[in-house]
């Protein structure tokens, strides 16, 4: 896996007394207590059991996990070339999102956070609808409202995410609650990161979970940093699902570059949600990028902490172990990449040939009806616009 | 010397209670901090205390007696040496004769505390939904929030209340009262103490189709929930490009109270009325309280109901109809008048009647428009309003910069400069957070006299 650099190499600083080099926790996966099913090398060696996937589901979800890694190699490029404005990337983080949303059925609903581009492939968004977004054009269910990255649809019962992070941890509790009281049998999952368990509404919503016992899936995505947080100044638990114990909820922590390993500990606490109530599932994975487009983690991380990740690469393992059911190869694996790079042109093309939203639509949706304030500005700035065009004509 | 024990109160909004049980007998010896009875409250049940020492001589209020007046005396205490008769004396002298437990007579209400304006002007309901002829009833503004919740409860199975206190305990200011009794705890929730936890719940609650009622104790805790106020439930339909909305209802107490302090008293009118994807409600009245509260929970958008406590236990005529409903958005004018327009929302429709009055007596007219609804804003009305007075003065107990008087005097700026003879006049709290003391929190908030004062300040007299 490529780990992106910085060009701001001069910010770091050499420590003097080298500690003992860092180490991939899934390495001692078993000594770590993470529940895992696949090595580095894609062999059947963790506790858990092989889970029953049939071959044509399990192709789907890998082949998304490569075209969620294509998604961020380009949409970094995009950014960093000014076609688009932000950018979160997703790279190392693809078997928890992918493994999980497989877990689950197409109307359960997803509440995700913001570097899950595979929850909408999975579910069949189409891809020009994400760069459509991207971009901010008309094609953009949302209308050119939401920063990219900042996905979801309820089309496909996805909520959209929010960047208020932890605050949809409570939304998703009450989508549930109002679930029970119709007295519906749906299915709920969220996911959020290791910073999200110091706001508050964690704590809250974990709270109500172990009171009401809700169908939630709480998927805590431990990619050891907040931005610049380590874990170690995040919390002095020593893990994050351990806090589900204080307030009564089941909780494991698994490895989140497994996406075997998270598919079946997330089908298990899916499946026993509406007799057992709500599990909090840690999963264990690594921020191999920047935070966000505007981040530099050359200033808080050595290059080292990132590299003994590499090995642990979510694709290299799932491919690994596909190859060894010879469902995989080589040949496979180059016109799958291939494929994926020409369906994200197309798609970019695609988007940017689309118009901007009209300006007339910045009005819609405030309220369900328009107040007269609405109506008045509406009015305003289209007569502007209509004047301005006026004027270029006459040039 | 013979003693009166007077019936205590509570806190500064508690008006009457229940003598529940005498925990001594006529005769027996009491010394200073003996507990000598229970008292029971809309709130808690209180031990009263004997401040003196002595021999309870008569006991004026018996067990069981509810609705008795704050400072009603209930008891009298003699000193060493003195006979009932003593006692007896005192009864008669202050007029109050024993008052038996059975049947209940309920005392008159007691005086309003000292920062409340006197008692209320009789407030025309709004007309314009109320056929002639209907009949109407006295209640207070407390039974009207609840009727109107009860009525949308029975009408819609969606919408259910969530809250501190709102199920067993019956809300903390009785606003829920009989709720759970009728509609059960599958749709009356107690939840934990934390605002931005049942305010997220309610919005994922909305997200997943209810329509759910969160009550906040009072605005002032919402605070911690204002997260999912504004960027969440205002926010979701704009942002999902309208595929997701939050219907809903936040509502509870706003604006000063009664001797509560800076961190309970306070008016967030003006805070959430600036935000775009909220409604804003304010109500005054019972009628208003009740037929606003309906449209709220029908209402497709997510509302924000700012009440009052002081004026919770207040009565008003509300019209007795099946489905009684007020429009957002509508102002009422409750005073007609020729001079001046006086413009105001909540509790401060007090200042505005009263000094509608005072000002009557001096040749002046005053028009008193009461907003009920903050956002969106009947700004036409009020600039018909200033079209036929040339005057405005505008009353708010929240801080002046960027109020609700602000916002007002700039619409009548851009829309109504030519009708002005005399710019636009706030009345407003002063900007200070409330102090405790009571002089200092009666001097905090506005007066009559001050918009007395400003009123004809426009008028140039």
């Amino acid at each position: 896996m490529k780990s992106p650099k910085s060009s701001a190499t001069d910010a770091k600083t050499t420590k003097r007394d080298q500690p003992p080099g860092p180490v991939c926790p899934l390495q001692n996966a078993a000594a770590n207590n993470i529940r895992q099913v696949i090595d580095d090398q894609g062999k059947l060696t963790g506790d858990l059991p092989e889970p029953d996937i049939a071959p044509e589901k399990l192709l789907h979800m890998y082949e998304t996990m490569v075209m969620v890694r294509a998604i961020d190699d380009r949409g970094w490029i995009l950014q960093r070339s000014g076609r688009i404005e932000f950018w979160i990337p997703h790279c190392g983080l693809e078997a928890v999102h992918n493994g999980a949303t497989l877990a689950y059925e197409d109307d359960d609903w997803i509440v995700m956070g913001y570097r899950h581009p595979g929850v909408m492939l999975l579910r069949g968004v189409p891809l020009v609808q994400l760069f459509a977004q991207f971009f901010g054009r008309d094609g953009d269910p949302f209308k050119g409202r939401r920063l990219p990255t900042l996905m979801g649809d309820r089309r496909y019962n996805i909520v959209p995410t929010t960047t208020q992070v932890g605050s949809y941890l409570p939304h998703t509790c009450g989508m549930a609650m109002a679930a029970k009281i119709k007295g519906d049998a749906t299915n709920f999952m969220v996911m959020f990161g290791d910073g999200s368990s110091s706001r508050g509404e964690f704590h809250s919503a974990l709270n109500f979970a172990g009171v009401h016992k809700p169908p939630v899936v709480f998927i805590c995505e431990n990619n050891g940093w907040a931005i610049s947080t380590p874990q170690s100044t995040q919390t002095a638990s020593a893990t994050y699902a351990e806090k589900g114990d204080a307030y009564g909820v089941r909780n494991l922590v698994v490895d989140g570059n497994d996406a075997l390993a998270v598919y079946s500990v997330v089908k298990e606490a899916r499946d026993m949600g509406h007799d057992e109530g709500a599990t909090l599932i840690e999963a264990v994975t690594y921020r191999m990028g920047y935070h966000t487009s505007s981040d530099n983690p050359d200033l808080y991380r050595e290059q080292a902490d990132v590299d003994v990740w590499v090995p642990w690469d979510p694709l290299t393992r799932l491919r690994k172990y596909l190859e060894r059911r010879k469902l995989w190869n080589k040949k496979k694996e180059d016109a799958l990449w291939t494929r994926c790079k020409a369906e994200i042109s197309a798609a970019i093309k695609a988007a940017e040939a689309m118009d901007f939203p009209t300006p007339a639509t910045m009005f819609d949706d405030t309220y369900e009806e328009q107040t007269w304030l609405l109506q008045e500005q509406k009015a305003h700035l289209l007569a502007d616009i209509a004047e301005l065009e006026r004027r270029e004509g006459q040039k | 010397m013979t003693v009166q024990i007077l019936m205590p109160a509570l806190s500064p909004t508690m008006t009457e209670g229940t003598v529940a049980r005498w925990l001594k007998a006529e005769g027996e010896t009491v010394t200073s901090g003996d507990i000598i009875a229970e008292i029971e409250t809309d709130k808690a049940t209180m031990e009263l205390e004997a401040i003196d020492d002595g021999i309870l001589g008569k006991i004026l209020i018996a067990s069981g007696t509810e609705g008795v007046a704050v400072n009603t005396p209930i008891a009298v205490i003699l000193e060493e040496g003195e006979d009932a008769s003593a006692a007896d004396a005192v009864a008669s002298a202050s007029g109050t004769a024993p008052i038996a437990a059975e049947p209940t007579v309920p005392a008159p209400a007691a005086e309003p505390a000292a920062s409340v304006p006197a008692a209320p002007v009789a407030v025309a309901p709004p007309a314009e939904n109320i056929p002639v002829g209907t009949e109407m009833v006295s209640m207070t503004v407390r039974e009207a929030l609840r009727d109107a919740m009860a009525e949308e409860m029975r009408r819609d199975d969606a919408v259910f209340l969530m809250g501190e206190e709102v199920a067993q305990y019956q809300g903390a200011y009785k606003v829920s009262q009989g709720l759970l009794d009728e509609f059960g705890a599958r749709r009356v929730i107690d939840t934990p103490i934390t605002e931005h936890g049942f305010a997220g719940v309610g919005v994922g609650a909305a997200y997943g189709g209810l329509k759910p009622i969160v009550e906040f104790m009072t605005f002032n805790f919402a605070m911690q929930a204002i997260d999912h106020i504004i960027n969440s439930a205002a926010k979701t339909l704009y942002m999902s490009g309208g595929q997701m909305s939050s219907p809903m209802v936040f509502r509870g107490a706003n604006g000063a109270a009664s001797r509560v302090g800076a961190q309970h008293s306070q008016c967030f009118a003006a805070w959430y009325s600036q935000i775009p994807g909220l409604k804003v409600v304010s109500p005054y009245s019972a009628a208003d309280a009740k037929g606003l509260l309906k449209s709220a929970i029908r209402d497709p958008n997510p509302v924000v109901f700012l009440e009052n406590e002081l004026l919770y236990g207040r009565s008003f005529d509300v019209p007795v109809l099946d489905d009684f409903t007020i429009p957002i958005g509508k102002a009422n004018i409750l005073r007609e008048g020729t001079d001046v327009t006086l413009v105001a929302f909540s509790i401060s429709v007090d200042y505005a009647l009263q000094a509608a009055d005072t000002l009557a007596t001096e040749g002046i007219s005053a028009e008193v428009i009461d907003l009920r609804s903050l956002r969106p804003l009947d700004t036409e009305t009020l600039v018909n309003s200033v079209r036929k007075t040339n005057r405005m003065v505008t009353i708010e107990e929240g801080w002046p910069q960027n109020g609700i008087g602000a916002e007002i005097a700039a619409v009548m700026m851009e829309q109504a400069f030519d009708d002005l003879d005399a710019p636009v006049l706030r009345i407003t709290g002063k900007d200070v957070p409330m102090p405790y003391a009571a002089n200092l929190e009666k001097l905090a908030l506005p007066t009559v006299d001050d918009v007395v004062a400003a009123a004809k300040s426009v008028c140039y007299r």
